[in-house]
């Protein structure tokens, strides 16, 4: 444990911390652009350069490069210092184009921060700036390669972190050049992190091109709903339109990056064809109107077909605070069947599975890259949840070994596949993690848990709030859709954001939908209510190992200006609701429901054992449940 | 004698009086007569062109950013030669308080004001101005500077023959 004293502070480190972490953690800011706490050191651009005044190294040395070590005597203010670390940022900045007005990155770029905090506003050089040709990197990154300073982050981040092998460092000397050998859409799904990632605007969202400024962004933490890791995101939006989510750092989930398929799936948020007005058959009227009708509707269908003739439908894709609901609402409709899961598939691929994961038996992604052993069984992690993928690889980087159980997985790193799970060593293994996604064989998997208590299981499950929708389904008994109908006796049904094949509904007389988007439950409902997607609203997902975490409200929903007509122009209209600002959070649809139904109103979803999860702050790691 | 500095004090004023009423007056008879401000005067605001014919604004947002009464909105959009334009451009000149921050921010010259001062209307609505209300064909100041020959992004020239640059690196290139 190496002690140092950085500007007159005593720091006290664990050994091969560097003196660039040393300082951050007591609030000592050193910049620094090759240096990144995911992908570590390059020395690559001698930003973070520092004054050693005693110890084994004297002079100037980049903070990033040395490890901290017994008697340094560090100083970040250092005349000699600052002189550097300025004149290194008006080096980088000779080659820089002239172009921040016309640049995505303008006003959250770490080179122009860095350039004005160094103090170098007045260009002294005046020779000629080495130009470059950009490559057309497919419709998600924007590539603009006369803005790179060779930090060398992407080509660390792309090869080395997420084990991409098509895009590269080329060139030599001043002709750097980071790009693919042949143009084209970049193979890697992370590649969405080289915006994140480099320090100004070489990588730029396409996706968002042109759209708006870092100071005018709508902007909230959030979570990912595209698959049930729970990825932490911040959806970034202006003038009611999604613009993209940037990835948000949470060590015990997904560290500091996102998948592709969460960063750039934006289209259905922003779908025109959205239903955004509460219908009552297909006309467009009120959301008290719709409400009056659902109640009357409700009680036609109990009068004509008798108590226990109405399903409520919820899915894993609702909210927790929705799903909790539920329950109450089926009591007070006197309903036959609540239902978490549309089809008999999805109830048999998620319960049998969730009640494997008992306490302390779920593996975080954190689990997964700090793992020794890891089993791939019977799933795909690049296509189920890609995340996964890139924390296996993280193990894999640190000496894990992976094993694949039976052929066809892929996985971006080295693999030994054995043909049944008995064969895979688990009892060598320090943290063993076994990831899975369906439960086709159980029992030895219920034998495996059993007879290695160390092992964690991963489970893939198919949504993002799978784990709340199944502990709500074992508590209260629920059953899967297809089994509630196969009676016969139910003839109405209230979906609540629950994708329910229209096949399914044939021979009911009455559905009612609550849904952000058009599916065909939507599109067979009587009554319809539009709810608000998860960047709308402040709500609570439940990821795959029973993680807890809350996502906070990004924009007010409505038509996007983009989405108004005449479209480049917003109209002069003085209004206090925007147009396509009906939807509501289906928590608070359920509870005028309930209302209206005679019941209490609610105003709090989390009640009882719940009730912790009521103040839970969006930027923490989320709380742990399986005690509940 | 109080009454004799009395009376002279009543004439100083009745001659000050008399002799402002054969002065020349500083006032003017506004609107039928009117007075040029100077060249540098900060009223209504203007979007110029470049040289070339096109657009300076760029719609990077400074503008917007830096005017504290939050009077001017846009949106940014892409055009096919790569060139970054407003695809709309509003700015309520009801709120406006005419301080020239905007024109001070703006990086490519474009947002300017100008001397003409007489934006009165009856209703509050038409002071509500849109890009095509706002864009003159005109350079107004600095009438050389073009932001793109100098920006180095290729959009009024090929890339590595603006301003200060030097031609496209070869990275296949063996030279050191």
């Amino acid at each position: 444990m190496p002690k140092l004293i950085i500007d007159n502070i005593a720091v006290e480190v664990a050994d091969g911390v560097t003196v660039l972490e040393a300082a951050q953690s007591v609030d000592i800011p050193i910049p620094h652009f090759c240096w990144h706490p995911a992908l570590g050191k390059a020395g690559a651009c001698r930003v973070c350069a520092v004054r050693m005044m005693e110890g084994p190294v004297k002079g100037i040395q980049m903070s990033c490069m040395l490890p901290a070590q017994d008697g340094m005597v560090v100083s970040t203010t250092d005349p000699e210092a600052v002189t550097m670390r300025r004149n290194v940022i008006e080096w980088l900045m000779i080659n820089h184009p002239h172009d921040c007005p016309v640049c995505d990155e303008g006003g959250e770029c770490q080179l122009q921060d860095y350039t004005i905090a160094g103090g170098h506003g007045i260009r002294r050089y005046d020779g000629k700036k080495r130009t470059h040709i950009n490559q057309d990197l497919g419709p998600y990154i924007q590539h603009e390669m006369n803005r790179c300073i060779q930090c060398y982050r992407c080509v660390r981040f792309y090869q080395e972190y997420a084990g991409g092998t098509d895009f590269g460092v080329m060139g030599s000397a001043g002709r750097v050049y980071f790009g693919r050998f042949r143009e084209g859409q970049l193979e890697s799904p992370f590649s969405g992190n080289l915006v994140d990632i480099c320090p100004t605007g070489v990588f730029t969202d396409k996706t968002a091109r042109f759209r708006a400024r870092y100071w005018d962004y709508d902007m909230a933490p959030s979570v990912c709903p595209g698959c049930s890791l729970g990825c932490n995101t911040t959806p970034v939006a202006r003038y009611r339109e999604l613009l993209k989510s940037i990835a948000r750092r949470n060590e015990a989930v997904n560290s500091w990056f996102i998948c592709d398929r969460g960063r750039f799936a934006n289209g259905e948020v922003n779908d025109p064809q959205r239903p955004r007005t509460p219908l009552i058959d297909g006309v467009e009227s009120s959301r008290n109107e719709a409400l009056k009708a659902l109640l009357f509707r409700i009680a036609q269908t109990e009068e004509r077909y008798g108590t226990g003739s109405i399903a409520i439908v919820g899915s894993s894709r609702l909210s927790l605070e929705a799903a909790l609901l539920l329950p109450t609402l089926a009591e007070l409709t006197s309903s036959g069947a609540l239902c978490y899961f549309a089809s008999e598939e999805e109830s048999g691929r998620t319960l049998p599975l969730f009640q494997l994961l008992t306490a302390g038996r779920s593996a975080s992604q954190r689990d997964v890259r700090e793992s020794d052993c890891i089993v791939v069984y019977g799933c795909d992690p690049l296509q189920d949840a890609p995340m996964l993928a890139l924390a296996i690889r993280q193990a894999w980087r640190n000496g894990a070994t992976v094993y694949t159980v039976g052929d066809g997985i892929s996985l971006p790193c080295d693999v030994t596949t054995v043909d049944r799970l008995d064969a895979v060593p688990l009892s060598d293994a320090k943290n063993p993690v076994l990831i899975r996604s369906a439960a086709d064989i159980p029992d030895q998997l219920a034998t495996t848990l059993h007879q290695h208590d160390h092992l964690k299981l991963a489970v893939l499950f198919p949504a993002a709030n799978s784990y709340g929708a199944s502990k709500l389904a074992l508590k209260h008994l629920g059953v899967s859709f297809e089994q509630a109908i196969s009676s016969g006796d139910i003839k109405g049904v209230i979906s609540v954001e629950a994708d329910i094949p229209q096949k399914l509904l044939e021979g009911i007389p009455f559905v009612a939908a609550l849904d952000w988007r058009m599916t065909e439950t939507v599109q067979a409902a009587q009554i319809f209510f539009p709810t608000t997607a998860w960047v709308e609203m402040k709500g609570t997902f439940i990821n795959h190992e029973g993680r807890v975490q809350r996502f906070n409200k990004v924009m007010n929903p409505g038509v996007p200006i983009r989405g108004l007509d005449p479209a480049v122009h917003p109209p002069h209209i003085h209004r206090t609701a925007p147009p396509g600002g009906e939807p509501q959070p289906a928590w608070q649809i359920l509870a005028a429901v309930i209302e209206g139904l005679g019941g209490e109103l609610i105003t709090e979803p989390f009640t009882g054992e719940w009730e912790r999860l009521r103040g839970l702050d969006a930027e923490c790691e989320g709380v742990i449940i399986n005690d509940i | 004698m109080k009454i004799l500095s009395d009376i002279a004090a009543l004439l100083t004023g009745m001659w000050i009086t008399w002799k402002h009423i054969f002065r020349r007056p500083v006032t003017i008879q506004y609107p039928e007569e009117k007075r040029t401000p100077y060249p540098r005067y900060r009223a209504r605001i203007v979007l110029t062109r470049d040289p070339d014919g096109g657009e300076r604004c760029v719609a990077c947002q400074l503008c917007s950013a830096s005017c504290p009464v939050d009077c001017i909105t846009m949106q940014s959009a892409e055009g096919p030669d790569g060139r970054r334009y407003a695809e709309w451009f509003r700015i309520n000149f009801a709120r406006c308080i005419f301080c020239g921050l905007c024109a001070e921010a703006c990086p490519t010259l474009a947002i300017q004001m100008t001397p003409d001062f007489e934006i009165c209307t009856r209703d509050i609505m038409d002071l509500v101005y849109e890009k095509e209300d706002l864009l003159i064909d005109g350079c107004g100041k600095s009438p050389d500077y073009n932001f793109y020959r100098h920006a180095g992004i290729g959009v009024t020239q090929p890339r590595g023959s603006g301003a200060e640059e030097k031609p496209p690196v070869d990275v296949r290139g063996l030279l050191p």
